[in-house]
């Protein structure tokens, strides 16, 4: 049963989301409100990226039910889904978050001008807003798109795998700054990750996508060591073997 | 070798402001070809369009008998050039945009996009030289468009080009924010409520509009060669999205100006000589990288 209250930004009913004739997650049922830190956990090909498509609305319910009301959604892609030969600027990329407000011809508004730089300065890239996109590190591309999400001004960020191949360093680094806009901003955080150890320290709750369903762990059973690591681990076992078959 | 070029602008006006128009504008769509990595499209597309005239030729008796063109007869059609420019505009844009949604369909499929699209244009090159093949006079005309006889190019064709890449430049100014999100990370540009469906279907509108008259009245050969060598430049010299797309304009139209000084002074075709002022500036955008030793993806 999916908790209901006024203030739910989305609210996802028994929904199942596929591609053309495959069903790869089935009723699917989520609640998720303002300032929650929600992790999407599973082995590889479990479906995390689909439910998370669901959410977004870039994948249509087959069956059920998804409300996400007048909830402004930001999304932070996987930085390696973006080309890299495009001539783009640090703060080019970031306007591209205030896009759906501006009339069809301008890039640009004056006051959507300053709020690129400010969230800019809000992810610690001040000053880099004219140095080239692809020049700059994994984490530090990582947090431009962060920058680009929040200039969309969500109630709900999603982002898919934001620490995935950045170091240590940059990782704590974007933990901190999620963790910073849930508890000043109230900003709610969907977040599909594979680093247990950055889930742990940051989400609220978990959700646990295998086989096609999604179910819900608690943040102490994400904190019992063995039980999780065992579930990816054996993931990623039955697909290696997948591969090799 | 000095060029009179006030006479050379009595003389050839059109051909001077096609062969700019060009320059300036094909670039703006090759920019998209190139930075979607579907920059053999530049290559490809102008060879349907090239095909589609050469298959109205080879056509010409049966459809003016069952068909007509305007209520003219054969000979008159062919003498007649407006009614003839728009037959065969109508053909290369009838194979144009014929190849497009071929491509399209078959790039849905796993396999190699390049290999694809090397098909297609040997298939294309091979229907232009058999459809050309069956009409005498279409021979000479496709011989003509494929060698950049843009000297050649009468008002209708010149207004039709001017009004067709008018809109072009138009629409890509005034749609730039949803095609370039469109096209850089067509998720986020879902999530931002964008159509990323329209802008698809205008990016291919602008491309097949732009291929089909290019091909008609500068010729495949300097159309391909202006959708894909300014971008190809423009992108080792460009610091910013806004700079590659002023800079692939600028060589554009600096290819035109280099060909038309290179055509007049040595006495050569026009189109290839914008094809190898082109190249020049391409190699020129080299330099900087050569001199420091180092190399751009």
């Amino acid at each position: 049963m999916v908790p209901q209250t006024g203030s739910c930004l989305l609210s996802m009913t028994a929904a199942s989301f596929g591609y053309g004739k495959q069903e790869v997650i089935g009723g699917a049922s989520i609640a998720i409100e303002p300032a929650e830190f929600i992790a999407v956990m599973g082995p590889n090909g479990s479906g995390k990226t689909t439910l998370m498509r669901g959410v977004l609305g870039l994948l249509e319910a087959r069956s059920g039910r998804v409300d996400r009301g007048d909830t402004r959604l930001g999304y932070v892609p996987q930085r390696e889904s973006l080309d890299r030969l495009y001539p783009l600027t640090v703060l080019e990329v970031v306007r591209m978050g205030a896009f759906g407000r501006l009339r069809h011809w301008r890039t640009k508004s004056r006051g959507d001008e300053n709020l690129c730089l400010q969230m800019l300065e809000r992810v610690g890239l001040e000053g880099a807003h004219s140095k080239p996109f692809s020049s700059l590190s994994g984490g530090q591309r990582q947090r431009v798109l962060m920058a680009r999400a929040l200039v969309m001004q969500p109630q709900l960020l999603v982002l898919d795998e934001p620490t995935s191949g950045v170091d240590q360093a940059a990782a704590e680094g974007i933990r901190d700054l999620l963790l910073s806009m849930v508890r000043e901003e109230g900003l709610a955080i969907l977040l599909v990750s594979h680093q247990l150890e950055f889930v742990r320290t940051c989400a609220s709750r978990a959700l646990w996508v295998e086989g096609g369903r999604v179910t819900e762990k608690s943040k102490e059973s994400l904190l019992q060591n063995g039980s999780v690591e065992a579930l990816l681990a054996a993931g990623k076992k039955a697909a290696k073997e997948g591969i090799q078959a | 070798m000095e060029v009179e070029w006030s006479l050379v602008w009595e003389i050839f006006p059109l051909s001077i402001l096609a062969a700019l128009l060009a320059g300036l504008v094909c670039p703006q769509v090759g920019n998209f070809l190139f930075l979607r990595r579907t920059g053999f499209y530049g290559v490809a597309l102008p060879q349907f369009a090239a095909c589609g005239v050469a298959f109205g030729f080879a056509i010409m008796p049966w459809w003016v008998a069952h068909v007509g063109i305007g209520g003219l007869d054969l000979d008159t059609a062919l003498e007649d050039t407006h009614a003839a420019v728009n037959y065969h505009m109508a053909w290369a844009g009838v194979f144009t945009f014929g190849g497009l949604g071929i491509l399209y369909l078959f790039g849905q499929k796993p396999g190699s996009e390049a290999a694809r699209i090397a098909a297609a244009f040997a298939l294309a090159s091979a229907g232009t030289i058999l459809f050309a093949h069956a009409s005498p006079t279409g021979e000479i005309f496709v011989h003509e468009l494929l060698r950049g006889s843009i000297l050649v190019i009468g008002l209708h064709e010149f207004e039709t080009l001017a009004v067709a890449f008018g809109f072009v430049a138009l629409a890509m100014w005034w749609f730039q924010r949803g095609l370039l999100l469109v096209s850089f990370d067509p998720d986020t540009a879902r999530v931002l409520g964008l159509g990323v469906r329209r802008y698809e279907a205008l990016l291919v509108v602008l491309i097949g509009l732009t291929v089909t008259i290019g091909s008609l009245t500068v010729g495949p050969v300097v159309l391909f060669a202006l959708l894909v060598l300014p971008p190809l430049a423009a992108s080792h010299l460009a610091r910013s999205l806004r700079s590659f797309r002023w800079i692939s304009s600028l060589i554009g139209l600096g290819s035109a100006a280099l060909g038309l000084q290179l055509s007049f002074a040595f006495d050569l075709p026009l189109g290839p000589t914008i094809v190898a002022g082109a190249g020049i500036l391409l190699g020129l955008s080299l330099l900087p990288f050569l001199s420091l030793g180092k190399s751009r993806t």
